[in-house]
């Protein structure tokens, strides 16, 4: 390492150039570390599972405007064709879906005493007794809803069911010690509305994705009229979703005296739900793949640059001397100079972006690992473009050093 | 003269067409990711409705549950209203030039023919929403006093429905259905999308289309048609009354407010009337917690509900350190290039041009690379803005390259250009003609 002298002596002559390639890579530290935070925080949000069985999930809503038909029938003569679909594993009506971004919100009390500061908020699904398995949820305790529990809340009667199936974590939430199977929850304070919790299901997120508590839900075997819209969750076999969703489509359609609202695979109605998660992990992605591109597309451009400027430098070090191996050194060990004297202001740099977009934003704190890793990534995006031009000048000939220009 | 540099400077660029097309690139680059983000900030930040964002307020009351933590400013309390705050407040003398009470719902639109139905979204309203947010009208005119009191069965509907239902001819005097009843065209508007669409910002919903059907708030609930946004309760509801009556007498709120304030003095003294109506409903029982009554106006409040989200944000100040290295990358390779123009520079020199000639020419070479950069920004930032319509559902309005934008875009580029160029073009006049014509 005997030429870092020269090197840095010969930097010193562009100080300017030298100074700016440094600030250039000290903002693309600072932008892509806090963009890739965003990207990994983003991503382990969407990948969340929301406990239904995912890609072999679908959803049909409907719409009923003629007001001389049955609903309470409809809801039946629906779900008796949807289950005898070839394919389909089982079906319920549903008033929201989980990760949809709307639904049902309640507080429940568990004992009459309670304040509402104290009550526990959840996510309500109203199901029947297929609900269970149509989630793809596993029962831990307790047993699943019957069919004659069910209860119809609607404009006309607001039926409050007794029973009703609650997440592990909701369970843990309101009965800390574990003992939530057969207790008595109140959905109104003073005691009214009670709900018995006949069992306790392993997970399943509520509507909402950036709620407080996501996995906090209850099942209630109840149907809803609220209106003509009618909405129903159907899981099939491995495979089968695609020609379910068309063969459901085709029945629901025959129907004349409603719509057809949607259509839907639960894959697509949760990337509908992230999408702006999505949108931003694609944005930040673009924002670093340009910013590599231009950084070290200018790397490259500068280099080449200063090798057409150096030729005659160039070949008369060759001429006294030098092997191609110590021209391409050079320019590496010139570039990581570079490269570092701008990292170690970018670390500055990409602490206080982050320190401003948390403090402004609430985007979080950088977790430090990801200042060595950028700083890694940049370094050996410094040397990969130098090395085009390096291996250029490399090839000078020294007999270039006898010529005049 | 200027043509002759002008040639000079494209007889330059093709002489280096790598570092000239990287420049171009990484200029237009940073500018086509700065205009997308700025675009949709601009947009989105803007004011709905400039000529009277400043006399229109939104309402804010607190019927809330006492346990919840205390308010602090006019985000801590519900943005919607009672139904029955609403109703008694419009009702009410008031110190308002006009009020409005509604809220959003939909229904099945049943077209006469073979068409099949379609749903439709439905602002219902009182009368004084069009007069209000100054709704333009194509045919026909809105309802009066009279029509919200009679509950009577008519519509205002949009020009797009219009289109549909009735080829865009006047359908004034026409019906259309609605789920299972008949409704009196009495007026069509012509396209009105204040963005965002400030009067209703749901969370989710604040640049949605404006609603194709507009009904009277009285007849709407009278059908009932359910609201369609957020609906928040917090104590239980009446269980003797039948649903809907309860629903209406609850502490649910679903409803929004406004009133139209002309001055100052108007405003505070509806303030006053506020405030008095709420110490009311506390004497009789309601509004358990301290006197919190806001007023905000448009801008105000599209502040409160954050209308403007903080990705957006983000995306803007990153997009701008991205222009920036975009800005940095082309001075690192303009006075790479520039350095190296020494020769031709101390040839020009020599043969007489003046230092003031030099750095002109060079400038405009510089500027040259601005424009090519600045169109060239044009173009990302309209894909750009094509990506960001497919990443984001409900933005539709927001991806409009605006023509003063457009403008603002290519002087950025050229303002980016010239700062980057400023340098190197001021250092190469700067060379002493002498000492380079004698070497290499």
């Amino acid at each position: 390492m005997n030429d870092l002298g020269p090197i840095f002596r010969t930097l010193l002559r562009n100080k300017l150039g030298a100074l700016l390639i440094a600030l250039q890579i000290a903002l693309t530290l600072a932008v892509i570390t806090n963009a890739a935070f965003i990207i990994s925080q983003r991503a382990s949000d969407v990948a969340r599972p929301s406990g239904l069985d995912e890609p072999n999930t679908a959803i049909f809503i409907t719409t009923m405007f003629d007001p001389n038909i049955d609903q309470r029938q409809l809801y039946r003569d629906d779900l008796a064709a949807l289950r005898a679909l070839p394919g389909v594993v089982a079906a319920t009506s549903i008033q929201s879906i989980p990760i949809s971004g709307s639904g049902w919100g309640d507080d429940f009390y568990t004992t009459p005493e309670m304040t509402s500061d104290e009550s526990i908020n959840f996510g309500m699904f109203m199901v029947d007794e297929q609900g269970l398995q149509t989630l793809d949820l596993e029962l831990l305790q307790g047993r699943n809803l019957r069919p004659e529990e069910m209860v119809v809340r609607s404009l006309e009667s607001l039926e409050f069911p007794r029973v009703a199936l609650i997440s592990k974590a909701l369970a843990d939430a309101a009965f800390p010690d574990g003992d939530a199977l057969g207790k008595t929850v109140f959905d109104d304070p003073n005691g009214e509305k009670p709900i018995e919790i006949v069992g306790i299901y392993d997970h399943m997120q509520n509507a909402w994705p950036h709620s407080d508590n996501v996995d906090r839900t209850m099942l209630i075997p109840s149907i809803g009229m609220f209106g003509g819209e009618m909405m129903y969750l159907v899981r099939t076999e491995p495979g089968q979703r695609d020609a379910v969703m068309a063969a459901g489509e085709e029945y629901l359609e025959q129907n004349r005296g409603r719509i057809v609202d949607t259509v839907r695979s639960y894959e697509e109605q949760k990337r509908r739900t992230y999408g702006g998660d999505i949108a931003m992990i694609k944005l930040m992605t673009s924002v670093i793949t340009a910013l590599a591109a231009v950084t070290g597309l200018g790397i490259v451009g500068l280099a080449w640059f200063s090798v057409t400027q150096r030729r005659k430098q160039i070949g008369t070090r060759r001429a006294l001397g030098a092997t191609r191996f110590d021209i391409v050194r050079y320019f590496m060990v010139e570039n990581w100079l570079i490269t570092s004297i701008g990292l170690a202001i970018g670390v500055v740099g990409a602490v206080s972006l982050n320190w401003f977009l948390d403090t402004e934003y609430s985007t979080g704190r950088l977790p430090l690992w990801y200042l060595p890793a950028g700083m890694a990534a940049l370094w050996l995006l410094g040397q990969l473009a130098v090395l085009l031009p390096a291996r250029r000048a490399a090839r000078i000939p020294p007999a270039l050093a006898t010529r005049s220009v | 003269m200027f043509n002759y540099y002008l040639r000079l400077a494209l007889r330059s660029m093709r002489r280096t067409p790598i570092l000239t097309a990287l420049m171009v690139l990484a200029l237009g680059l940073g500018i086509g990711a700065f205009m997308t983000t700025f675009t949709v900030y601009y947009l989105m930040s803007g004011d709905p409705i400039p000529h009277k964002s400043g006399v229109l307020f939104a309402v804010q009351l607190d019927n809330w549950d006492p346990n919840n933590p205390p308010t602090e400013s006019a985000k801590d309390v519900q943005p919607q209203l009672t139904w029955q705050d609403g109703q008694n407040l419009l009702n009410a003398d008031t110190p308002a030039l006009r009020q409005v009470h509604m809220y959003a719902s939909g229904a099945i639109v049943v077209p006469e023919g073979d068409e099949p139905p379609f749903d439709e979204t439905i602002r219902a309203t009182s009368h004084e929403f069009f007069a209000m947010f100054d709704v333009p009208f194509l045919y026909g005119r809105p309802w009066d006093q009279r029509a919200d009191q009679d509950r009577a069965s008519i519509a205002v509907i949009g020009r797009e429905l219009n289109d549909k239902l009735f080829s865009g001819e006047n359908s004034v005097g026409q019906r259309i259905q609605l789920d299972g009843n008949f409704f009196e065209v009495i007026g069509v508007i012509d396209d009105w999308q204040p963005t965002p669409r400030f009067y209703h910002v749901d969370a989710g919903g604040s640049f949605a289309d404006t609603e194709q059907v507009f009904l009277p708030l009285t007849r709407a609930i009278d059908e009932p048609m359910g609201p369609r946004g957020n609906t928040n309760c917090w104590a239980p509801i009446n269980e003797d009354l039948p649903v809907m009556e309860a629903f209406l007498q609850s502490e649910c709120v679903w409803t929004q407010f406004w009133a139209e304030l002309e001055s100052p003095e108007q405003a505070a003294a509806y303030k006053d009337y506020l405030d008095n109506y709420a110490r009311d409903q506390k004497a009789a029982g309601r509004f358990p917690r301290p006197l919190n009554t806001f007023l905000s106006d448009v801008n105000a409040w599209m502040e409160v509900n954050g209308v403007v989200g903080n990705d957006n944000r983000v995306q803007l100040r990153l997009s701008f350190l991205f222009l920036l290295v975009c800005v940095l990358n082309t001075v690192g390779l303009l006075m790479a290039k520039f350095l190296g123009k020494g020769g031709e520079v101390a040839l020009r020199r020599a043969m007489g041009a003046s230092r003031g000639a030099v750095f002109t020419q060079n400038l405009v070479e510089v500027g040259t690379i601005g424009v090519l950069g600045g169109l060239t920004g044009v173009g990302f930032a309209w894909l750009g803005l094509r990506a960001v319509e497919t990443l984001y559902r409900g933005y539709q309005h927001l991806v409009n390259l605006d023509p003063l934008l457009l403008i603002v875009a290519v002087g950025l580029s050229v303002i980016a250009a010239i700062t980057a160029g400023l340098y190197p073009v001021w250092r190469v006049s700067r060379l002493q003609p002498a000492g380079l014509l004698k070497t290499q």
